[in-house]
């Protein structure tokens, strides 16, 4: 089984990649859309899957993967089953902020708070932010574009501001409140 | 009008939404011109049916128009009420040389031959279809209206739909069906549903089929990403999923099924609960699936991934065999079941 290596590729100038990770295919392309929409200066690819491991016969073409997002549909357990799944298939090396989680629809009833939960705490074992955003919305997409942008730019080393993905890790990683450490 | 006629009136415009009422009674075809022009159509329904019933009376109507209009109304609506679906069986010669008025005159000759008052309109659309009324009486009773069974038959076809059929009734009306359509026998087709034109779809096979190899509409489908910049990691992957449903459940529109009933008459099969699992006798259960659009929904879920491939028969043979009702029998050798047993 081949897991994806964060370093296994030489990075292209000024150019940053990005993998979406969504088991429904709803959001994914919607945000993709603005991804490629929002950003100017630089050169930005967006690469759809609905799970990991990624197709072999792809791997030739696929450039380096800077940032991957696994979006986890809190009305579908399954979305949620998928990812917890498809975190094996990634190098360890990912976790060192190159791996972000972003749950849509955290409004909707109490089985989503639940999983929000299990959410949380899957990515605060990793290591990695959560982010939540409205998918519903045009202005949600958009917002959701941008907060990816400024982590993809900080993991692929193009800010000048954060340099190293380690350090944007220790900032924005999720943390579980102690009292739910506890059950 | 006698008191039926107008309890059957009533009933009709009650159903009718105030703005079908106008059509419907046009094509009716009983009222003059003038007389639909006078009714006003934005009255109350109970003012409205009064002025219709004078309107009746002002064209001498009577009972057998009346049912007439009823006939419009289920023809028009034709999906109120739970269809049953029927296969005729083992066609004699002449059975593709049926035209409609010999069915007719034999279908009539037939039924009134073994039931004493009964009532029967028959009526050909113009999409072949042949809708038969009858109203039902016995030996001492008129027909009675407000319950009548409707039958809608293609003819040099082996299928017929039928709603609202008593099981006293049924042996005379498989009867008269078996005989002025040549065939020797009638079976339940295990189908039923509300849409008539979904049921006669999905038995006809008018929907868009797939098979296995026919890829071009798959391919045009599989439109290419929006900007140059994003690629699909699993396109093919997917391609061959969509392909694999609409294999299964048709592509396009697909016929508008509302349910999927099993019954299981199966033994439990699990590790965790020894006392289920150890017993000799059959562990029944119904398992029901219900949608608005229950192929549309099962498709949905294969094209996903929400449900993993390959399709089981099980629910792909809905389409293949045009049934909604399955037993599923435990599998005994030397006996013969009609669907396989399925592990899960």
């Amino acid at each position: 089984m081949a897991l994806l290596a964060p370093y296994s590729k030489i990075p292209e100038l000024n150019t940053a990649t990005i993998l979406l990770v969504e088991n429904e295919e709803k959001v994914q392309s919607k945000l993709a859309d603005a991804i490629v929409q929002r950003e100017k200066d630089v050169n930005v690819n967006v690469r759809l899957a609905c799970k990991l491991p990624l197709p072999v016969e792809n791997s030739e073409t696929r450039p380096r993967v800077d940032l991957v997002v696994f979006i986890v549909n809190l009305l579908s357990e399954r979305s949620l089953q998928v990812v917890e799944n498809s975190l094996n298939h990634l190098r360890s090396d990912f976790f060192l902020g190159k791996v972000c989680f972003m749950v849509t629809d955290a409004r909707c009833g109490a089985l989503a708070q639940e999983r929000l939960l299990s959410v949380k705490k899957l990515a605060a074992s990793h290591r990695c932010p959560v982010i939540c955003a409205e998918h519903q919305t045009e202005d949600g997409i958009s917002m959701a574009a941008s907060r990816l942008l400024t982590v993809l730019k900080v993991s692929a080393g193009l800010s000048p501001v954060a340099t190293t993905a380690l350090y944007l890790s220790t900032l924005t990683r999720c943390t579980v409140p102690s009292e739910l450490d506890e059950d | 009008m006698n008191e039926e006629a107008r309890a059957i009136l009533q009933r009709v415009l009650r159903r009718l939404p105030s703005r079908k009422t106008q059509s419907t009674l046009r094509a009716w075809g009983c009222l003059s011109a003038q007389q639909l022009e006078d009714l006003d159509y934005t009255q109350p329904k109970w003012l409205l049916l009064e002025n219709l019933i004078s309107k009746c009376e002002e064209s001498r109507l009577h009972l057998k128009d009346v049912t007439k209009l009823d006939m419009v109304y289920h023809i028009e609506n034709p999906n109120q009420g739970t269809w049953h679906a029927f296969k005729l069986t083992e066609a004699e010669d002449e059975a593709l040389s049926v035209d409609f008025t010999q069915f007719k005159e034999m279908f009539v000759a037939h039924l009134e031959e073994v039931v004493q008052h009964v009532s029967i309109r028959i009526k050909k659309l113009e999409d072949g279809a042949v809708w038969i009324r009858i109203a039902w009486g016995d030996n001492f009773t008129k027909p009675n209206h407000l319950k009548p069974t409707y039958a809608v038959h293609y003819l040099q076809t082996p299928y017929v739909f039928i709603l609202n059929l008593a099981a006293k009734h049924k042996p005379f009306v498989y009867q008269a069906l078996v005989l002025s359509t040549r065939h020797v026998s009638i079976n339940e087709a295990h189908l039923t549903g509300r849409s008539l034109t979904a049921m006669r779809d999905l038995l006809m096979k008018q929907y868009q089929q797939v098979f296995p190899n026919q890829e071009r509409t798959l391919k045009e489908r599989n439109a290419p990403p929006s900007h140059p910049n994003i690629d699909k990691e699993h396109a093919e992957f997917a391609e061959r999923t969509h392909q694999m449903a609409c294999e299964a459940f048709g592509d396009g529109t697909v016929p508008k099924l509302e349910t999927a009933v099993y019954k299981l008459e199966t033994r439990y099969r699990g590790s965790n609960n020894n006392t289920l699992s150890d017993r000799d006798e059959l562990f029944r259960g119904v398992v029901r699936f219900s949608s608005p659009n229950l192929l549309e929904s099962l498709r949905h879920c294969v094209s996903t991934g929400m449900a993993e491939g390959p399709v089981t028969p099980l629910l792909s043979s809905i389409t293949q065999k045009g049934r909604n009702y399955f037993v599923i029998a435990e599998k005994v050798p030397g006996a013969t079941s009609q669907t396989p047993a399925h592990k899960t």
